[in-house]
C-alpha cells in the first residue's frame, strides 16, 4: 500500500471516530471535545501569526475575548441566528486585528511582544471593567444559538457543528499554507528584506497575518458560545494567551499539523491537572523550557523525520 | 476638590511614587541589563523577584534566622539561580533559537518558579512579611512617608549607583558593554562569553531579588505578585529599553503616575496605567523616550 493511502484511509477513520463519539460518551467528554477543538481552532490562528508570519504577538487571548463577548452580543439581538453570530466575532475580531497589526509595523521582536501584551492586558482590563456591555467581574450570560428554528441547548447538539466548522478552518489553514500568500508569509518570518527584495508586500502580508490571526481568534470565540453559557474575564488574560502559545511550541513552531497536535496535547492535558494549578504552571513551564532547550521543532518533528524516510523509500 | 487639596494629592502621590518608583527602576535595570548585554527580554523577572521575596520569608520566619544572614542567602540563592538558568537552559536554546525562542524559555521559568512556590504551600494564603526597619511616619512638605520608605528609597539608590559605577567605570563592567556592542568582536579581544553571559544574569537576578527585599514589607506576598515585573518593563521601555538613566527615570515616572491615576483619577484604573503607558511609548516613541536613534542593521 502507498504511504499516501494509508494516510487517507487513516483520516477516514479518525473523522468517523470523531463524528460517533457522541453516541458512545457521556456529554461531560463531548464539553471537552468542543473545548479541544476551539483551542485548534485559536493555535491556527496564532499559527498563522507567529508560527507562519514569525510575527511574535502576545494578544491572542483579548481577540477570542472579543470574540466572545460579540457573539454572545450578537446572539441576543434579532440577528442571533447561526451563523450571523460567530461571524461577527470574527469580523469585529479581524477589524481589531487590522488596528494591532498596523501598530505592529512599526515594531519587531521584542517591541512587539511587549507592546501586544500590554495591549492584550489592556483588553481584559476592558472586559473586566466595562461592565454594562461585559457584565464586569460577574461575567455575562450567553444565551443559547439558534439554528433555524432549532436551539443548540447542550455540548452533543453542538457538537457536530463546532466539529464541522474546525474542520473547514483546518482545511482552509492547509490551503493558505500551501497557497502564494503562504510563502510570502514564510518569507516574511525568514528576513523581511529578503521577502521585499523578491517582490513581497511585506507591509500588507503582514497585515494579512494580524487580521487572518484576529478572524481565526474571534471564530474561536464565537464556536464557544454554541455550546457555553457564561463567559467571565478572568479566562481572557495573558495565561491563555500563554497557553496557546505553548500548544503551537510543543506542537512544532510552523507546522499546521504541529498547531492541531499540541493544541490536543495541551488542552486534554490540563483537563486531567484541571485541579492543581501548581502542577499545571510547573508542566508549561518545563514544556516551554524543555522544548526550546532541546526539540524547538516541537513533537512533530519525528514525525516528519518518518514521513521523510517512508518517502524516499517508497521512490525506491 | 479645591485647589489646596489637589495640591496636598500631589505632593504625597510624589512622595510616594518616588518610593515605589526606585523598586520599579531595580526591576528596569535588572531587565536592562540583561537585553543590553545578551539581547533576551527577561520575562520572568517578575517571577525571580517573587522567588526571592518567598526565599527570604522562608528564611526569616521559617527558618528564623538573623536578618544579616537572610538578607546576603536570598541574594546568594537568587544570584545563583539566575546564573544557574542561563548557563543550564539560555545556553541551550542559544545553540539552536532565535530571540523569540529565547523569550519563551523565560516565560517558562516564569511559569515553572509561579508553580514551585504554589506547590510549596507559602504561596497559598497571602503572607506579610516583616519589617526590619521602624514604620514610624514623618512629614515632608505636607507628604506622609515613613521610615520604611526612606529606608526603601536610599538603598534602592545606592545599589543603583553601585551598579553603574561597576558597569561604567570597571573592567568588568567594559567587558559587559563590549559584549553588547559585539559579541564577536568582545571574543576576539579575550571576553569569555559563556562566563560572562551567567555573571549578567547572575547579576540582574541579584538586582530583582534586591528589589524584592526592599518592598517585601510593604506587600502581601502571593505566587502571583511576579505582574510587579510589568512595571519593571513599563519603566525600561519608557526609558528606551538599553539605557540606565533612562531606566531610572522610566521607574520614577511609573510610580508617580500610578500614584496620581490612583489619587486623581480612580482606584480601579491603576491596574490599566502601566499597560497604557507601555502602549503610548512604543507606538509614539518605539526607541523610548530616552533611548537614541533606531538602529537598522545590515542583512
Amino acid at each position: 500500500m502507498s504511504r499516501t493511502l494509508i494516510v487517507w484511509a487513516a483520516l477516514a477513520a479518525l473523522v468517523v471516530a470523531l463524528l460517533l463519539m457522541p453516541v458512545f460518551f457521556t456529554g461531560y467528554v463531548v464539553y471537552i471535545a468542543n473545548v479541544t477543538l476551539v483551542y485548534i481552532v485559536l493555535a491556527l490562528g496564532l499559527h498563522i501569526l507567529t508560527g507562519e508570519a514569525g510575527q511574535f504577538a502576545l494578544s491572542h487571548a483579548a481577540s477570542y475575548g472579543i470574540g466572545i463577548y460579540t457573539a454572545a452580543i450578537v446572539n441576543k439581538s434579532a440577528l442571533g441566528i447561526f451563523p450571523l453570530p460567530i461571524l461577527a466575532g470574527g469580523l469585529v475580531a479581524g477589524a481589531l486585528g487590522l488596528f494591532v497589526g498596523l501598530v505592529a509595523l512599526r515594531m519587531r521582536d521584542i517591541y512587539l511582544a511587549l507592546a501586544t501584551f500590554a495591549f492584550g492586558e489592556a483588553m481584559q482590563w476592558v472586559f473586566l471593567d466595562w461592565s454594562s456591555v461585559t457584565g464586569g467581574a460577574n461575567g455575562t450570560q450567553i444565551a443559547p444559538t439558534a439554528i433555524f428554528r432549532y436551539q443548540i441547548l447542550n455540548d452533543k447538539q453542538a457538537y457536530p457543528v463546532v466539529l464541522a466548522l474546525t474542520a473547514i478552518l483546518i482545511v482552509a489553514t492547509l490551503a493558505l499554507s500551501r497557497s502564494r500568500t503562504g510563502s510570502a508569509l514564510r518569507a516574511v518570518r525568514e528576513s523581511e528584506v529578503a521577502a521585499m527584495a523578491v517582490g513581497v508586500n511585506v507591509r500588507r502580508i503582514k497585515l494579512t497575518a494580524f487580521v487572518l490571526s484576529g478572524v481565526y481568534a474571534g471564530l474561536a470565540g464565537g464556536i464557544f458560545t454554541l455550546f457555553s453559557t457564561y463567559i467571565g474575564p478572568e479566562s481572557l488574560g495573558f495565561q491563555t494567551t500563554i497557553f496557546v502559545l505553548t500548544m503551537i511550541v510543543v506542537g512544532g513552531l510552523g507546522s499546521v499539523l504541529g498547531a492541531i497536535c499540541g493544541a490536543v496535547i495541551m488542552s486534554l492535558g490540563s483537563e486531567m491537572l484541571r485541579n492543581a494549578l501548581s502542577y499545571q504552571e510547573i508542566i508549561y513551564g518545563v514544556l516551554l523550557m524543555g522544548f526550546m532547550m532541546y526539540a524547538s521543532g516541537g513533537v512533530i518533528e519525528p514525525l516528519r523525520r518518518v514521513w521523510r524516510r517512508t518517502g524516499e523509500t517508497a521512490n525506491v | 476638590m479645591d485647589f489646596d487639596t489637589a495640591l496636598i494629592f500631589l505632593e504625597q502621590g510624589v512622595a510616594s511614587g518616588i518610593v515605589t518608583g526606585s523598586v520599579y527602576a531595580l526591576l528596569a535595570i535588572s531587565i536592562v541589563a540583561i537585553f543590553r548585554t545578551t539581547a533576551v527580554a527577561n520575562f520572568a523577572v517578575g517571577e525571580i523577584f517573587m522567588a526571592g521575596a518567598y526565599c527570604a520569608l522562608y528564611l526569616l520566619v521559617f527558618v528564623k534566622v538573623s536578618p544579616w544572614i537572610a538578607i546576603p542567602a536570598t541574594v546568594v540563592v537568587v544570584f545563583g539561580g539566575s546564573a544557574l538558568f542561563q548557563a543550564g537552559v539560555l545556553r541551550a536554546v542559544r545553540r539552536s533559537g532565535g530571540p523569540i525562542n529565547l523569550v519563551i524559555a523565560t516565560l517558562g521559568l516564569s511559569y515553572l518558579l509561579k508553580g514551585v512556590v504554589r506547590q510549596t504551600g507559602f504561596g497559598e494564603t497571602p503572607r506579610s512579611f516583616p519589617s526590619l526597619v521602624p514604620n514610624h511616619s514623618l512629614t515632608i512638605g505636607s507628604a506622609f512617608l515613613t521610615w520604611l520608605d526612606l529606608a526603601i528609597l536610599t538603598a534602592a539608590m545606592l545599589i543603583m549607583v553601585g551598579f553603574f559605577l561597576m558597569f561604567n567605570y570597571t573592567r568588568l563592567g567594559r567587558a559587559m558593554r563590549a559584549l553588547g556592542m559585539n559579541q564577536r568582536a568582545a571574543q576576539l579581544v579575550g571576553v569569555d562569553i559563556g562566563r560572562m553571559n551567567t555573571l549578567i544574569w547572575g547579576l540582574s537576578g541579584a538586582l530583582s531579588a534586591a528589589a524584592a527585599l526592599l518592598i517585601a514589607p510593604k506587600l502581601l506576598l502571593t505566587a502571583d505578585m511576579g505582574t510587579v515585573g510589568t512595571m519593571g518593563f513599563a519603566a525600561a521601555i519608557i526609558g528606551g529599553f538599553s539605557s540606565f538613566p533612562g531606566a531610572v527615570i522610566g521607574g520614577f515616572v511609573i510610580g508617580i503616575a500610578e500614584n496620581l491615576v490612583g489619587l486623581f483619577i480612580a482606584a480601579h484604573a491603576i491596574a490599566v496605567t502601566p499597560f497604557v503607558m507601555i502602549i503610548l511609548v512604543l507606538v509614539l516613541r518605539p526607541q523610548g523616550i530616552f533611548g537614541g536613534a533606531q538602529e537598522i542593521k545590515k542583512v
